[in-house]
């Protein structure tokens, strides 16, 4: 059974269908992206899984079970969303002390997990009003960490994170991972999510775009064949005798893209010209060329 | 529940609105006692009301209520809540039970305070003081005001979730809307939950409590079923709202 199951979720309001029938899979022990452009509906489909908004059809279930039936919520699931907010007035280790009394959670758990997102004793004790947006971002993990859960659901959760911040991030997203929790992570910051992730789900428009391991929709993306990167000392010249064999190029800055061919091709018409190369590879796609490509056809 | 119960007992305490408000409403308490007591000349009779039934409690843990309730939907912080208790029915009677705790405990503490500062001054001036077992029937009646007003408070911040309009209108329904009723329909207004009710709860006369002649309240047995019963349709029209709300 998958750690999280989304089955044909609906959500209309009004005449807007901000999310159609989506269904998709997050399994144990894997970070999943969850990516889309703004308004794509990520953020309504975390909120019906999470019972906090009401689906007109379908369901969001963890491990068969719907999120305000499981019998202890917090010691299951891990959440934090986008607009993670605190009483301005209470301080964050006040912040977890309630969350702790509600989830039922020992009180030591507040300062494990306060020693875990690297909070220090002062900023724990300062009110959250005083708190810069990395520190915020790092009291709300603090909080779905509280019951140890074995689902972990962020929502933008490099917002705010300065670049030591954003590598931390990464790390807890995958040492979670490690110890064979589920991880479901949006982001609109693909570099980041490129290099975090082993699944990604895309939507757009509320519906589903795509599924499955990042490898395979990179390769899926990169519809055109292979492209191969080139750069050479005198590129004019190189560009000329690639378009008189007969291959498509785009030029970046010096860089002479050729696609349709691998970097052997490549290499050896330069090779046979005695052209020198500075640089020659072959392109891999990058997820925002695969986002672009599964979202751009449905704008 | 406990668990609900101890963390909204929490969210109490950590924040300074609780402390803040219960210092005011423990100094005006105060100051009333302490006006009366040393500048009128209460009889054996009239001493327990005039000097010691000056609890301000009920309002205060009132605006508090409203406050606390608003307060997550002002900060947002209705989604942690939630997410810790999806249940928004038992998430919503954590809150009241919370609130009518916190009444009890204000009311407490003003009730001993004034307690203290009446007895000094009544005795430095020689003047008549009430029984024991007299303060301790009005701590409890005033105990029962405010735990109910506590109650009721949370209701009516479920219905609004904007805090500026809910203070203000539970400002309006107090001061402007139940006084004018008093003055102009008494039969109807002596069914009013902001004054009518927890003076008649606490054993005070509606010309003892400034409220008019006209007014007859009801005897306090009833008046605590009257609140109950504005308790419970509060509870129920705001735990119908929260249920069917959207956390966009």
């Amino acid at each position: 059974m998958a750690a999280i199951e989304i089955q044909g979720l609906t959500k209309r309001f009004g005449k807007v269908h901000a999310v159609t029938d989506l269904s998709f899979t997050v399994e144990a022990g894997r970070v999943t992206g969850f990516l889309g452009p703004n308004g794509a509906g990520k953020s309504t489909t975390l909120r019906m899984l999470l019972g906090l908004v009401r689906p007109n059809a379908g369901a969001g279930l963890f491990d068969g079970r719907r999120y305000e039936d499981l019998p202890h919520p917090s010691s299951h699931v891990g959440v934090v969303l986008e607009d993670a907010s605190f009483h301005p007035g209470r301080s964050g280790r006040n912040h977890l002390r309630v969350l702790a009394a509600a989830g039922r959670h020992p009180a030591r758990r507040v300062d494990e997990v306060l020693a875990q997102v690297e909070l220090g004793p002062a900023a724990a004790d300062r009110r959250v009003k005083g708190y810069s947006m990395g520190m915020r971002q790092r009291l709300a993990i603090a909080a779905t960490l509280l019951g140890d859960p074995e689902v972990l659901i962020l929502d933008e959760p490099a917002n705010g994170l300065d670049p030591p911040g954003i590598r931390w991030m990464r790390e807890l997203l995958r040492s979670q991972a490690a110890l064979g929790r589920a991880v479901l992570v949006s982001s609109h910051l693909l570099s980041e999510v490129a290099q975090s992730v082993d699944d990604i789900v895309v939507i757009s428009h509320g519906v589903l775009r795509a599924s499955g391991p990042l490898e395979r929709l990179l390769g899926a993306s990169n519809g055109s064949g292979p492209v191969t990167r080139v750069r050479a000392a005198d590129g004019d010249r190189l560009a000329a005798l690639l378009r008189g064999q007969g291959i498509t190029l785009e030029s970046d800055s010096g860089v002479l893209l050729a696609r349709g061919v691998q970097p052997e091709v490549v290499g050896a018409v330069a090779a046979e010209h005695r052209v020198a190369l500075v640089e020659l590879g072959a392109q891999s796609p990058s997820l925002e060329d695969a986002f672009l490509e599964l979202t751009e056809d449905h704008k | 529940m406990t668990a609900l119960l101890h963390a909204e007992l929490i969210k109490l305490r950590t924040t300074r609105t609780f402390v803040a408000l219960t210092g005011i409403a423990v100094a005006i308490s105060l100051l009333i006692t302490a006006l009366v007591g040393l500048l009128s000349e209460p009889t054996e009779e009239s001493v327990l009301i005039d000097v010691f039934a000056s609890d301000t409690s009920g309002f205060f843990i009132l605006v508090l209520a409203v406050v606390g309730i608003s307060g997550e939907w002002r900060h947002r912080t209705i989604t942690s809540s939630l997410l810790a208790a999806p249940d928004r029915l038992r998430f919503l009677t954590a809150k009241t039970l919370a609130f009518a705790a916190a009444g009890i405990l204000m009311s407490l503490l003003i009730m001993i305070a004034v307690t203290i500062v009446g007895m000094a001054i009544l005795t430095v001036r020689d003047l008549p003081t009430p029984e024991a077992g007299e303060l301790a029937d009005l701590a409890a009646r005033n105990a029962l005001v405010a735990a109910l007003l506590g109650a009721f408070g949370v209701g009516i911040g479920a219905l609004v979730r904007n805090q500026v309009v809910a203070v203000v209108g539970l400002l309006v329904l107090t001061f402007v809307i139940e006084t004018t009723l008093i003055a102009l329909v008494p039969e109807v207004a002596r069914f009013g939950p902001f004054s009518s009710l927890p003076t008649a709860m606490a054993g005070i006369s509606a010309e003892e409590a400034g409220l008019g002649d006209e007014l007859q309240l009801l005897a306090p047995g009833l008046a605590v079923l009257a609140m109950l019963a504005w308790i419970g349709a509060a509870f129920a029209v705001g735990a119908a709202l929260l249920r069917r709300r959207d956390l966009e």
